[in-house]
């Protein structure tokens, strides 16, 4: 009796709080959102229609804004897969602790895999796979209602919300220190910081692009250190 | 065409995000892939932080008092690996530097 009920659901309620914790500064981004399908000139559900069907906020601002601006249907979509393509790490990072999932969860975890919920559970890696699942589902379910009711909200009251968006520094101070947290070595210190370093000058790439570089290229530095320090 | 565009958008999301947990789900992995992966997480969010922090419009260096705030973000969680006391101290940081138009 490892895993006591009880247990069990304290890692969801774990999850559901963490992830409200990122929540709300990134309350401001879904409201931008909303404002981004009126200035579009769509529909507003049909706008609206890709936080249920997407999920996934970076890409569906790209895709909308450039739809707006009057670029072609291929020319949005393209960019918007280029901004989604990280997620392709994400996968490949929870691969291997996902094979001890059940089957079903294999197939819903990937629906819920944005930003914060990776940040969140790739820490939790090591948590028996129940209670890894709770917490998973938890943050998961927690920021997808978020996401559904405030850019929703945004389309309403997206022309009144303040232009003072300090609260938003919240979401990279939080992911400094999840980062910080996963952390363990001074190997990973250094991808870590050099894979800022490679965003920052390729930050003029077009659709985030360089962010896709700057990971490869961490990787790469990661697994030549410990090439180098087997040779020695 | 607009809501067969955003279908679409949304297959090509779900399938980046399952493409290698549904493809790998009973494959063993080779040790050097183990260890590659030991590197995704902290390259990637390491680059998530810098890619909210710049935008290509406006400059590519980021602002003082961001450099500043992640900074104690960094520290507090190297001491004390407690996210209320991160968001806290480096908001407190970011706003004060902020109040003081630096």
């Amino acid at each position: 009796m490892s895993s006591s009920p009880n247990l069990r659901t304290n890692h969801g309620r774990q999850g559901a709080l963490d992830a409200l914790v990122l929540v709300v500064p990134a309350i401001p981004f879904a409201l931008v959102f909303g404002l981004t399908v009126r200035e579009s000139g769509l529909a507003v559900w049909l706008g609206w229609s890709s936080s249920p069907i997407m999920f996934s906020g970076a890409a569906q601002i790209t895709l909308i804004t450039l739809i707006g601006e009057g670029a072609s249907l291929a020319a949005a979509a393209s960019a918007a897969l280029v901004v989604g393509a990280r997620h392709l790490f994400y996968s490949f990072s929870m691969a291997p602790v996902m094979q001890r999932q059940p089957r079903w969860f294999r197939w819903v975890a990937p629906y819920m895999l944005i930003d914060q919920v990776f940040a969140l559970c790739a820490g939790k890696r090591d948590l028996p796979p129940a209670d890894f699942r709770h917490y998973y589902l938890a943050a998961g379910m927690t920021f997808w209602s978020f996401w559904m009711l405030f850019t929703a909200l945004g389309l309403f009251v997206g022309p009144v919300i303040p232009t003072n968006m300090d609260i938003s520094f919240a979401t990279p101070v939080l992911f400094m220190g999840l980062l910080v947290t996963a952390i363990d070595g001074w190997q990973k210190a250094l991808v870590a910081a050099f894979a800022m370093l490679v965003t920052l000058a390729l930050v003029d790439m077009p659709s985030r692009s360089g962010l896709l570089i700057a990971v490869v290229a961490g990787i790469a530095l990661g697994l030549l250190i410990d090439r180098v320090r087997r040779l020695w | 065409m607009v809501m067969l565009t955003i279908i679409l958008m949304g297959v090509g999301s779900y399938v980046m995000r399952a493409i290698f947990i549904l493809a790998l789900s009973d494959k063993t992995f080779p040790p050097m892939a183990l260890r590659a992966l030991e590197y995704v997480a902290p390259a990637v969010m390491a680059s998530l932080v810098m890619t909210m922090l710049v935008a290509p419009a406006e400059g590519s260096l980021p602002a003082m008092r961001e450099v500043a705030g992640l900074a104690t973000a960094a520290a507090v969680a190297l001491l004390t690996r407690n996210h209320i006391y991160v968001l806290t101290t480096a908001m407190a940081v970011y706003w004060g530097l902020g109040y003081l138009n630096l």
